[in-house]
């Protein structure tokens, strides 16, 4: 009988170890929500970074910049040009949107990869990058939606619902299935990388401690920021296509 | 054995459920190999990072030089053009007080020409007005004149008879001959 405890006993401490906790959550509750706190934890986390930083660099602004001035106009001049490539000429008010999507998300990712998050211990579940949830990934692919939504609205009026019969109409269907398609591409493309570069890395640890998960982080660290680029060039693309038109 | 398993799981065992703590499992959190990745990243990324952000300075203080000398360069063609701007406005000054002078004058001139024009036609208009009268004089005197000879004809013609005419006749050769004399 003892033995037999003392075996399920193992047996639920082997699932502990080898639990690699993916969907497990811890939840607040927010009004009628179940919020995923991890999530949230981590993102302030992100957020914080990226406002403390981008405020003590430009906090006193030279004409000739100093070396975080620098850096920060030089990650400006990128998500522009980024910008300025997709959406073409009034790409202007639709920088802050794009450097903001891509900033946070490249700089969640490179946190999920970088940070030690695991040190941290939560009741249920544990930290990791915000993209890594699914949730997030689709709020900001939705973010992305009402952008081009609005960009179109703005700019043509309600002619913008013109290009859904364009270039026949028979193509009525697929362009609106598009509409539906493109935040979920946008949302599972950037939730499955993340989610696979972590879990491959958490179950290479738990195989192999040392040595063998570094270049699988690497790899992880370059798609990490490949990923953001995508999105930040997609939500940038779908947002001049919509501003584009042919009339 | 039993015991070696379980110090082995409890290595991997945290307290589960209940509260936020740290987690002191070196294996499980994973430093090790975190510290080597950002060390790498770091050792490579820094030159790289560190040659773009020195490469952007350098366009940038390039830029601003370039903009200098250009500044200065259009302050000096600026400063140029004022110089050229005060001479011609100095020069357009003399035209204007020349020009001025010379319209006086003109008028002047014109004024006395007038003047004098004028007189010569009140001359001409009096001159003209003294013939015109010195005409009609001279008409109302042949006229009168006329009247006057042909009265003295008609009285005349119209008492004159021999006697008369004989007396008259005598008397005239008397008032000649008296002319002749006093000639």
């Amino acid at each position: 009988m003892n033995v037999l405890l003392c075996s399920i006993n193992t047996l639920k401490r082997l699932y502990d170890i080898s639990a690699v906790e993916v969907g497990q959550h811890f939840y607040w509750q927010i009004g009628g929500f179940q919020v995923h706190a991890q999530v949230l934890i981590t993102s302030w986390v992100v957020i914080a970074i990226l406002l403390v930083s981008a405020i003590l660099a430009v906090r006193n602004p030279q004409t000739i910049p100093t070396d975080s001035q620098n850096f920060f106009e030089y990650v400006l001049e990128f998500i522009r040009d980024v910008s300025k490539t997709q959406i073409g000429e009034e790409y202007g008010p639709w920088v802050p949107f794009i450097g903001t999507m891509f900033l946070f998300i490249f700089v969640s990712n490179w946190s999920g990869a970088l940070l030690p998050w695991k040190i941290i211990q939560l009741p249920h579940g544990e930290l990791a990058a915000p993209t890594n949830d699914i949730n997030t990934t689709v709020a900001l692919a939705l973010l992305t939606s009402i952008a081009y939504f609005y960009a179109g609205l703005s700019k043509k009026g309600l002619g913008y619902f013109g290009k859904y019969i364009q270039p026949t109409p028979i193509l009525l269907p697929i362009n609106i299935l598009e509409d539906f398609t493109k935040p979920l591409s946008l949302s599972f493309r950037l939730f499955g990388n993340i989610l696979a570069d972590e879990l491959v890395v958490v179950v290479l640890v738990s195989l192999v401690p040392l040595v063998v998960p570094i270049p699988v982080m690497f790899l992880g660290l370059f798609t990490s920021g490949i990923q953001a680029l995508i999105f930040a060039t997609l939500a940038a693309a779908y947002i001049g296509e919509s501003m584009e038109g042919h009339h | 054995m039993k015991n070696i398993t379980d110090s082995f799981l409890s290595l991997g065992y945290w307290p589960s459920a209940g509260s936020f703590g740290f987690n002191t499992d070196i294996l499980a959190t994973n430093p090790i190999n975190l510290s080597v990745v950002l060390g790498v990243l770091i050792f490579f990324g820094k030159g790289v990072l560190s040659d773009l952000l020195d490469n952007r300075k350098e366009r940038i203080l390039k830029t601003i030089r370039n903009s200098e000398e250009l500044r200065e360069g259009a302050i000096e063609q600026l400063e140029k053009a004022q110089v050229r701007l005060r001479k011609v406005e100095m020069e357009a000054d003399r035209f204007r007080v020349n020009g001025y002078s010379e319209i006086e004058r003109e008028k002047l001139n014109l004024i006395n020409s007038i003047y004098t024009t004028l007189e010569q036609l009140e001359n001409y208009k009096n001159e003209t007005i003294h013939f015109e009268q010195q005409r009609v004089i001279n008409q109302v005197r042949q006229r009168v004149f006329q009247q006057a000879l042909q009265g003295a004809l008609g009285t005349l013609n119209s008492c004159l008879n021999n006697e008369l005419h004989l007396r008259t006749i005598s008397a005239n050769i008397g008032m000649f001959g008296a002319m002749k004399e006093i000639k």
